[in-house]
């Protein structure tokens, strides 16, 4: 709240306390209020056309929008007397004139705002009987965006998200008066890297998303806030899930990095990330191939096959978390102390659209990793050419398929089989883990908790949203005990015991625990941090 | 062959945007332009004008379909449009709708198989002292009757 | 009565520069220029008590007034020439036959608020009009009424005719400004006004054609001498365009306050073809219909109309007589407010359609009684909750022939049929 201009106003009889410049809407908004309202978003240019956020403004003879009015001192506003809850009916009953009966086809049913204000603010039976204006349905409009003009209700927040956010232009309003309708130019495509982000703030059914089309009933997800594994922005999401399968990714808020935005590839990495048949078992190989073993034969072989295989190197995943980077750091310098140890880390150029919200790498928490320990020197690319020159005889790799990187295949292949001891450490049989002498099933992001740190230096939490299958075993478990064989029993086990210790040990975290992180994230260093 | 303004037209289209304090007002008279030199605004047109006019081609096309007189579709070279709105109904609008679609064979809407004329039915055309009236292309006919709109027809190749 | 608007337009080569300078022509402008200061000039308009004549009835004065002296940013004035108001067609007559009045009023307003960019914003379908501007502003430039350094006055502008492609709601003036800006005619959310953030968010004013064709007249007599006509709220003279059921169609000045049944019993011939008058819209299809009953008292002024239960509005003053079936009326007006609504707000949007839609059904025999409430509720429910005063435009007819025509649309219903014929 800025000091220098304060204004006092009332609203519904309580004071509120806010600034010269605010609407009343965002006024409303800071005490709790919740005036209903569709075409009105924090981000995006006031549109005013929905109408359903008229008020009641004493010694104003006429409704007013509160998203274009300004509070003014001494200001009376009534969002609750007779007339308001009127007009609300009545802009409900307009937006319904010509809306589809599609609720038990639509996918916005149970987060629907026509739904939802209905059953708050309406609940009179249409008393329209008219033939009703009908328009493109199931219109594809990229490959992640289908579009039905009949539920649209024309708020304009996706023509305008286009215009204001990403500068792409891709939507606009064609025709006019009840022919008006949101089109794309014909034979352009929607798939401009944020371009799911509309589906979000649609407040109905008329821009959905391809992915999730029919694939669940929304009252039936559970809802985790975690953060995106994509990249090291670390955009806050909740990571839906339904009988244990992550459904999808919706972005939560946090204007400290992704205010309310995700973009498409971060939205959809789950699926590649999480698919497919899952390890349940530890693998050693023995004549003939790799074969199924119990944790104690696998991880003896573990400590036995890399104490007997230095010099070592130790790769870890970028989306591995602080809590498992700090615990494998001292575990590999444990069993040798100058192994060489890097967070898997590519760089990659990112278009204009791309750096609004992107960062130009696939690594979440590289920058948490390297500064838990994961880091000799010379960086990732550094030790993938030692690994190259033969200069290691073994190696444990976390979580990553070095043979699917886009380039140097057969290299790597050759490198990693010429290595006298290969442990692979991850959730599925990849080609990689095919090439182990030992395989221990683990978990991904999903399942985890923990903490990443985005590469602005912001510390968030992740929260287990769904289950390891039977059989697989949490990184961070792995890690202690193989510590414990290796003779450093460590007092800690979860997840936060395991935070408390390294924000000890490591100076930039004293202070930090997962209070203080909260659902918002804590900055490195005390500062604001940014996006 | 791609869409493109005569040089001559070129020249206009030049003129006309540099009367205006800034570009993006000159977008209506350009898109009267190019209706003009290309018949009507396809897909084509719309996307050559917001080229020249350095705008979202989606932008473009939300402007040309707000108004009436920006058309998407080929039309007749004699545009009919006859005024429907409540003074020129009052003084026979509909009776002249009807005698028209009756002459020329074809529904409002509707464009002669020949190409000549379509017919279309506007809103008011500030002519409703004279009514009932027409339009057809830019000019207007007013104080008509039977006789008159077939005389107008008939002298309209 | 004097002539204030008309007084040229029966004169052959009326809309040439040669004829309108041998009437008087540009003399007011060369008064502003070289001897008036805005702020004199300001408040000389506003002393005439001229009023908008588009159909708001702001006072002129008053409007200019509102644009910030010292805003840094350019300001500017548009004539709005979209005459589009159903039954008006008074300010076509003046763009074909004495353009250069308006010409003039339009310099005169922009020195009011020192603008330097001047437009005129006329409808698509005038083409023969926009014509004869174009020709007339070509005339004013060579002439040196318009340009750089007027006249050695220091003072520059330049005037733009641009044309509108179709579009009724471009002449609600934030409308008119989206289109003149480059894009679709959307009205714009108020606050900010158009005085302070108009055209490209820069001060601006948009004035009636015969606003400022006034304008000539009033600085050449002298404020005084205008507000000597009229009433006390209503000065002057307005243009009155008369269709409908009536002999004498066409445009007509009138002192304001002179009687409406006067006025079109005697100067406009009366109802003809000895059919009796059933009702009058005094004001454009947007105002409220009149029944007879209640024209007896009404004079051509605002506050007359206003008392009545209608408004002035554009002076489109339509007459109907006992051949005229109401329902239909009214079905073609919502016809009219459905297809031209701009589509930005609910409201308006689903409402005016909805209205249509129930008219037409009541029309065609296929009326409920309780249609008839449900239209005045849907149009309640429009009026004074949309972005721009269209929504209230096609309200206020929906409503007022129903609650003026009531029996007839009853009979209607319960016939199943029209009870009347019209035309």
């Amino acid at each position: 709240m800025d000091p220098i201009n304060p204004i006092k106003l009332t609203i519904d009889g309580k004071e509120v306390a806010t600034t010269k410049g605010k609407t009343v809407i965002e006024a409303a908004a800071d005490i709790g209020i919740d005036i209903p309202h569709y075409c009105y978003h924090p981000k995006l240019s006031i549109a005013g056309n929905c109408r359903m956020c008229l008020v009641e403004i004493e010694k104003m003879p006429k409704l007013q929008i509160a998203c274009n009015t300004q509070a003014t001192e001494g200001m009376s506003v009534l969002t609750q007397s007779p007339k308001v809850l009127a007009i609300r009916k009545a802009v409900m009953e307009f937006l319904l004139v010509n809306h589809p009966l599609d609720c038990p086809i639509c996918d916005q049913a149970g987060e629907c705002w026509l739904q939802d204000y209905y059953m708050q603010h309406d609940r009179q039976a249409s008393r329209f009987e008219e033939r009703k204006e009908h328009d493109r349905k199931r219109e594809v409009f990229g490959p992640n965006v289908v579009f039905d003009g009949e539920r649209c209700i024309k708020c304009t927040r996706c023509v305008r998200f286009f215009q204001e956010i990403t500068r792409t232009n891709e939507l606009s309003v064609v025709n006019r008066g009840d022919h008006s309708t949101i089109a794309m130019f014909p034979d352009a495509v929607l798939d401009n890297p944020l371009s799911v982000n509309v589906v979000d703030i649609c407040p109905v059914g008329a821009l959905t998303d391809r992915d999730f089309r029919f694939k669940v009933r929304v009252w039936y997800l559970q809802k985790t806030p975690s953060i995106c594994p994509g990249c090291s922005t670390g955009c806050n999401v909740s990571v839906e899930t339904y009988q244990n399968r992550i459904a999808r990714f919706k972005p939560r808020i946090n204007e400290a990095v992704n205010s309310h935005w995700l973009c498409d590839e971060g939205r959809y990495c789950f699926h590649d990330l999480t698919g497919g048949e899952r390890l349940t078992t530890p693998m050693i190989r023995q004549e003939g191939g790799l074969v199924p073993t119990t944790w104690d034969k696998a991880l003896g072989a573990v400590l036995r096959g890399l104490r007997g295989a230095t010099p070592l190197a130790g790769v870890l995943s970028g989306r591995s978390t602080n809590e498992e980077a700090f615990l494998f750091a001292k575990l590999m310098r444990k069993i040798s102390p100058d192994s060489a140890l890097e967070v898997f880390y590519q760089e990659r150029e990112l278009t204009e659209v791309e750096k609004i919200l992107m960062s130009p790498d696939r690594s979440p928490n590289f920058r948490g990793a390297r500064e838990m320990g994961v880091s000799s020197n010379g960086g990732f690319e550094t030790l993938m050419g030692k690994i190259f020159e033969g200069q290691f005889s073994g190696a444990y790799i976390v979580g990553e398929d070095l043979l699917a990187m886009d380039n140097d295949q057969e290299r790597i292949r050759q490198a990693l089989q010429n290595l006298s001891f290969l442990v692979i450490q991850d959730t599925r049989m990849t080609d990689t883990a095919r090439l182990a002498h030992v395989v221990l099933p683990s978990t991904y992001f999903g399942e985890k908790e923990g903490t990443y740190t985005n590469r602005n230096g912001r510390v968030q939490k992740l929260n287990a949203a769904t289950i390891a299958p039977e059989g697989a075993l949490q990184d961070s478990e792995i890690f202690i005990r193989l510590l414990d064989l290796a003779g450093d029993r460590v007092a800690y086990s979860t997840a936060a015991e395991i935070f408390h210790a390294l924000a000890h040990e490591v100076p930039a975290y004293h202070g930090l625990d997962y209070a203080t992180i909260g659902a918002q994230g804590a900055q490195l260093g005390g500062g604001a941090g940014q996006s | 062959m791609a869409l493109e303004f005569s040089p001559e037209t070129h020249k206009k289209f030049e003129a006309t945007v540099s009367r205006y304090p800034k570009k993006e007002a000159a977008l209506l008279p350009v898109l009267c332009l190019a209706q003009q030199e290309f018949g009507h605004l396809g897909q084509e047109a719309i996307e050559y004008v917001a080229r020249l006019m350095d705008q979202p081609p989606a932008r473009v096309r939300g402007v040309v379909s707000f108004y009436t007189m920006l058309n998407t579709k080929p039309i007749g070279r004699h545009h009919i449009q006859v005024c429907r709105t409540l003074s020129c109904a009052l003084r026979g609008a509909e009776q002249l709708t009807g005698f028209l679609k009756k002459t020329l064979g074809i529904e409002v809407g509707q464009t002669t198989a020949d190409g000549r004329f379509t017919l279309s039915e506007v809103e008011c055309l500030a002519s409703c002292g004279t009514a009932p009236m027409m339009q057809i292309n830019d000019d207007y006919y007013e104080n008509l009757t039977d006789e008159k709109v077939t005389e107008i027809l008939a002298s309209l190749k | 009565m004097e002539k204030v608007l008309l007084r040229n337009i029966y004169v052959p080569g009326s809309h040439t520069l040669a004829v309108y300078r041998s009437h008087q022509g540009y003399q007011s402008w060369v008064k502003v220029i070289k001897n008036l200061r805005p702020e004199q000039l300001i408040e000389e308009i506003k002393a005439s008590g001229l009023r908008g004549r588009g159909g708001a009835g702001f006072p002129t004065g008053m409007k200019w007034g509102f644009v910030p002296k010292d805003s840094p940013k350019p300001k500017y004035i548009v004539c709005n020439a979209d005459e589009s108001e159903p039954g008006t067609f008074k300010d076509r007559l003046l763009i074909e036959r004495d353009p250069h009045a308006i010409i003039e009023g339009t310099l005169i307003a922009a020195y009011a608020i020192q603008s330097h960019t001047a437009f005129i914003y006329i409808r698509g379908e005038l083409a023969f009009g926009a014509g004869v501007l174009e020709r007339a502003v070509d005339e004013a430039i060579r002439a040196g009424y318009i340009g750089k350094n007027i006249m050695e006055s220091g003072y520059d502008l330049d005037l733009i005719v641009h044309r509108g492609a179709g579009a009724y709601i471009c002449g609600e003036e934030t409308a008119l400004l989206s289109s003149l800006e480059g894009g679709r005619g959307w009205p714009k959310l108020k606050p900010p006004f158009p005085a302070t953030h108009g055209l490209f968010g820069c001060p601006t004013v948009v004035n009636n054609v015969e606003t400022l064709a006034a304008l000539p007249w009033i600085i050449e007599h002298g404020a005084a001498a205008y507000a000597a006509m009229g009433t006390e709220k209503s000065k002057g003279t307005k243009l009155f365009s008369v269709s409908g059921h009536i002999r004498y169609p066409g445009v007509y000045e009138v002192e304001m306050g002179y009687p409406l049944m006067k006025f079109l019993q005697e100067d406009c011939g009366g109802v003809p073809n000895g059919r009796k008058l059933k009702g009058v819209i005094p004001g454009g299809g947007s105002m409220p219909v009149l029944r007879p009953d209640e024209l007896e008292k009404v004079n051509l002024d605002y506050e007359s109309v206003q008392a009545a239960g209608s408004l002035l509005g554009s002076g489109g003053v339509i007459v109907m007589d006992d051949t005229t079936c109401m329902v239909r009326a009214a079905w073609n007006l919502a016809r009219f407010f459905a297809h031209e609504s701009c589509g930005q707000c609910s409201p308006c949007r689903e409402g005016c359609h909805w209205m249509e839609k129930i008219f037409h059904r009541i029309e065609q025999g296929e009326g409920d009684e309780d249609d008839l409430d449900l239209i005045l509720n849907v149009s309640g429910n429009i009026m004074g909750n949309t972005i721009c005063p269209f929504g209230d435009a096609a309200a206020m007819p929906a409503a007022a022939f129903i609650k003026k025509y009531r029996e007839e649309f009853e009979a209607h219903i319960a016939q199943k049929r029209c009870t009347v014929r019209m035309e």
